[in-house]
C-alpha cells in the first residue's frame, strides 16, 4: 500500500503546475500595475480601487449575479422533476445518456444553433406564424440569455440530483408509507431532505459557470448584457490590462467562496445528514 | 449495474467538457520526388497563425503538395488574443494580423525583416499596399487581405439617396430604432463614431473622445442596437434588421448570399484597413514561411482566397478579375476598398487611447 502512494506524486506536480501556479500568477497580477512583465514587480492596489470606484462595475457585477440566479432556480425547478422522473423510469441508463448526449457537443456550436431558433425569421417564430402567433422578438432578450444558460447548465443539474435520489435506500420510503405517510408527505419528509446535498453541488455546479459564462450573453443577448466574464475577457484578450483583468477574477473567486460557503450552510442546516441512521 | 453507469456518466461528462482546437494538416511527399522539403527548407512543418475562417478550402492542400510539407494552422479571433499568445512564448512561422498590430510589432521588434529576394511575387500587389504607413518599405510584411468598414443595408427598406447623405447618423435616426447591428469592438464602434463627429480615429483629444461616447451612448440608449461581430454575417442574409455595421468582406460575402443586401462606405470617412502576413523573431522555420508567403501572392491561391473569403485580394490582377465584368464580385459594392479618399484613415497603435476606449465601451453597453 505504501508502494502505491508514490503512485500519488506525479499528480501532486501536476496540480502544482497546472493549478497552484496560474492561480498564483492571478494574485500577483492583482496586485501589480504598470504593464503585463511580471518582472517589474510593484505593489498596488490600484486595480482594486479602480472596480470599487466606478459604479458601472458593480452594476454589472450585480447583474452577473441576477442572471446566474435566475439560471440555478430555473434549473433547480426543471432539473429536480426531470431527475425525478428519470430515476423512476424504467429506462434510467437511455435517459441518463440523453441527458449527457448534448454534453458531447460543443457548447458554443449549441448555443450559436439557438440563433436560428430564436431568430425573428427563426425556427420557432415560423412555426408560430404558421398558426398565426408572432413573430415575438426572442433573440436578444433576457428570456433568451437565461434560456441560453438553462439549456447549457442543466445537465450538471439533473445528473447530481440524479446521483443524490439513486442512492435513497427504498426501504425508507417503504418504512414512511408503513407509518401512514402519504405520498406527498413521504416525497417531503424522506425523498426531498436526502436529495438536499444533490441539489446543492447541482447549484454549485451550475452556478460557478453561469456567473462567469461570458459567451451565452454575447450570442444571445445581442452584445447589450454585458456580464462580468464579459469584462474579464475584454481586459485580457482586447484591452491587454492584465493587472485589472486578475483582480476582477480574484473579486469574482471572493464572491462566489461566499456563496459556496452560505451553500453549504444551508446544506447543514437542512439535510439530515445520516440523522435517519441514528 | 451502478459502476457501469458512473462510468457512463463520467465518460460523458469528460468527453463533453474537453474541445479541441489544433488542425493539423497532413504530411505530404514533395510532388516532383526532387529534394526533399527538409534539406531544402531545414524543416518540412510550418506553423500558421491565422484568422478563423480566412483561407481559400484549397489553399493549404495545394501548398502542402506542391512543396510536399505539412502545415499546421492555428487560429485567432482578435489581434490581442495573437499578441497575448506570441507573448506567452507559443512560436509560429507566418502570422496575419492587422496593420496597427504590425506597427506595434516592429516597435516592440518582435518580427523578421523579409527577405524580398524570396518572395518575388510581391510584385502582384495592389499599388496602394505597396506602400503602407505602418510598414512603408514593406520591410517587415507582405499584405494579405484588405478592405474597409462600412454600413450594409437593406435596399427593401433603406433608401440609398438617405443613407448616402446623412452618413453614420443614420445610425441614430428613429426610425430604425431596433433595427441595427453595431459591431462589438470599441476600435470599430469608436470608428463610426469619431467620423460621424468629423474627427480622426486615432484622435487623443479627451473632448473629442468624450463626445464620441456621449454618440455612442445616444445610439444605445435610444436606438436599441444589438452588438454583434461574426454573427451579422448570417443575421444581415437572413435580412434579421435593416442596417449593420460591417467590415467590407463580411460585407461582400453577404451582398453575394442575398441580394437585397447594399453597402456604403460613408461619406464621412471610414477606416481603411490591411491584415498582412509576418515571420515573428522566434520562428523556427523562416525559410518555409517566405516561400509560404510568396505562395499567398500567387494568382491561384489568392484567388481562392478571395472568392471563399469575400475580402479584397492583395493581388492587383484577382482584385481586377473578380472585381471585373464575368468575376464573382462584379458590381458588389463591398468588394474594391476605397483608395486614396482624404477622410479615410488607418488605426495606429496606441495603448493608452486603446485602454480609455475599451473602457469607455464597457460603459456605453452596460449601463442601460
Amino acid at each position: 500500500m505504501k508502494a502505491l502512494r508514490k503512485l500519488v506524486y506525479p499528480y501532486i506536480a501536476w496540480a502544482a503546475v497546472m493549478i497552484v501556479v496560474p492561480m498564483l500568477m492571478i494574485l500577483v497580477y492583482a496586485f501589480t500595475k504598470e504593464g503585463n512583465s511580471v518582472r517589474n514587480f510593484m505593489f498596488s492596489l490600484d486595480s482594486f480601487k479602480r472596480f470599487f470606484s466606478d459604479p458601472v462595475f458593480s452594476e454589472v457585477l450585480k447583474r452577473s449575479l441576477e442572471i446566474a440566479v435566475l439560471t440555478t432556480i430555473f434549473c433547480v425547478l426543471l432539473g429536480y422533476p426531470a431527475a425525478y422522473a428519470m430515476v423512476r423510469s424504467r429506462f434510467k441508463i437511455q435517459w441518463v445518456l440523453l441527458t449527457t448526449i448534448p454534453t458531447w457537443i460543443n457548447m458554443l456550436v449549441r448555443t450559436y444553433a439557438w440563433r436560428g431558433m430564436l431568430d425573428n425569421k427563426g425556427l420557432i417564430n415560423s412555426f408560430l406564424g404558421l398558426i398565426g402567433l408572432g413573430p415575438y422578438k426572442m433573440l436578444e432578450t433576457t428570456f433568451a440569455v437565461v434560456l441560453g444558460m438553462v439549456y447549457n447548465f442543466i445537465p450538471f443539474m439533473i445528473l447530481q440530483i440524479y446521483n443524490a435520489l439513486e442512492k435513497i435506500d427504498k426501504s425508507y420510503l417503504e418504512a414512511a408509507a408503513d407509518l401512514g405517510a402519504n405520498r406527498v408527505q413521504v416525497f417531503l419528509k424522506v425523498t426531498l431532505p436526502l436529495s438536499v446535498p444533490g441539489i446543492i453541488s447541482g447549484i454549485t455546479l451550475v452556478f460557478l459557470p453561469a456567473v462567469s459564462s461570458f459567451f451565452i450573453p454575447k450570442l444571445l443577448g445581442g452584445g447589450k448584457y454585458v456580464l462580468i466574464g464579459n469584462v474579464i475577457e475584454n481586459q485580457f484578450l482586447t484591452a491587454g490590462d492584465w493587472s485589472f483583468g486578475s483582480a476582477i477574477s480574484l473579486i469574482m473567486a471572493a464572491v462566489i467562496i461566499v456563496s459556496m460557503y452560505i451553500t453549504r450552510r444551508i446544506d447543514r442546516k437542512i439535510s439530515p445528514e445520516g440523522g435517519l441512521d441514528k | 449495474m451502478k459502476k457501469i453507469l458512473s462510468l457512463v456518466l463520467a465518460a460523458a461528462m469528460t468527453l463533453g467538457m474537453c474541445g479541441c482546437g489544433e488542425n493539423a494538416g497532413s504530411p505530404a511527399q514533395p510532388a516532383d520526388g526532387g529534394q526533399s522539403a527538409v534539406e531544402k527548407y531545414g524543416s518540412d512543418t510550418l506553423k500558421l497563425f491565422n484568422w478563423g475562417e480566412y483561407i481559400g478550402e484549397e489553399t493549404i492542400p495545394n501548398f502542402e503538395k506542391e512543396y510536399g510539407v505539412k502545415v499546421i494552422s492555428d487560429y485567432f479571433d482578435s489581434n490581442e488574443m495573437m499578441y497575448t499568445k506570441l507573448l506567452a512564448g507559443e512560436s509560429y512561422d507566418v502570422i496575419v494580423p492587422s496593420d496597427y498590430m504590425i506597427e506595434r510589432l516592429i516597435s516592440e521588434d518582435m518580427l523578421q525583416p523579409i527577405d524580398k529576394s524570396l518572395i518575388p511575387n510581391m510584385e502582384n500587389l495592389c499599388d496602394s499596399l505597396k506602400n503602407r504607413e505602418y510598414d512603408p518599405d514593406s520591410t517587415y510584411s507582405v499584405p494579405y487581405f484588405w478592405g474597409s468598414v462600412g454600413l450594409v443595408f437593406n435596399k427593401n427598406n433603406v433608401d440609398r439617396a438617405e443613407i448616402e447623405k446623412k452618413g453614420y447618423e443614420i445610425l441614430r435616426d428613429e426610425k430604425y430604432k431596433g433595427n441595427i447591428y453595431i459591431y462589438d469592438s470599441e476600435r470599430d464602434a469608436f470608428m463610426v463614431a469619431f467620423k460621424a463627429l468629423g474627427y480622426s480615429m486615432n484622435t487623443e483629444n479627451e473632448d473629442e473622445i468624450n463626445e464620441a461616447f456621449d454618440w455612442l451612448k445616444s445610439v444605445n440608449d435610444t436606438m436599441e442596437p444589438a452588438y454583434v461581430t461574426d454573427e451579422v454575417i448570417d443575421a444581415m442574409v437572413n435580412e434579421n434588421k435593416d442596417i449593420a455595421v460591417v467590415y467590407s468582406g463580411d460585407a461582400a460575402y453577404i451582398l453575394n448570399e442575398n441580394e437585397n443586401m447594399d453597402f456604403i462606405m460613408p461619406n464621412e470617412g471610414t477606416n481603411i484597413w490591411s491584415d498582412a502576413m509576418v515571420i515573428p523573431k522566434n520562428a523556427e522555420n523562416p525559410k518555409l514561411a517566405h516561400e509560404f508567403m510568396n505562395y499567398i501572392l500567387t494568382h491561384d491561391a489568392s484567388y481562392d482566397n478571395s472568392i471563399t473569403v469575400g475580402y479584397s485580394s492583395s493581388n492587383k490582377e484577382v482584385l481586377d478579375e473578380l472585381s471585373g465584368e464575368d468575376g464573382e464580385f462584379y458590381g458588389n459594392a463591398a468588394y474594391i476598398p476605397r483608395e486614396g479618399y482624404e477622410k479615410d484613415e488607418i488605426f495606429h497603435d496606441n495603448e493608452v487611447l486603446k485602454k480609455k476606449l475599451s473602457e469607455l465601451w464597457i460603459k456605453v453597453k452596460a449601463t442601460n
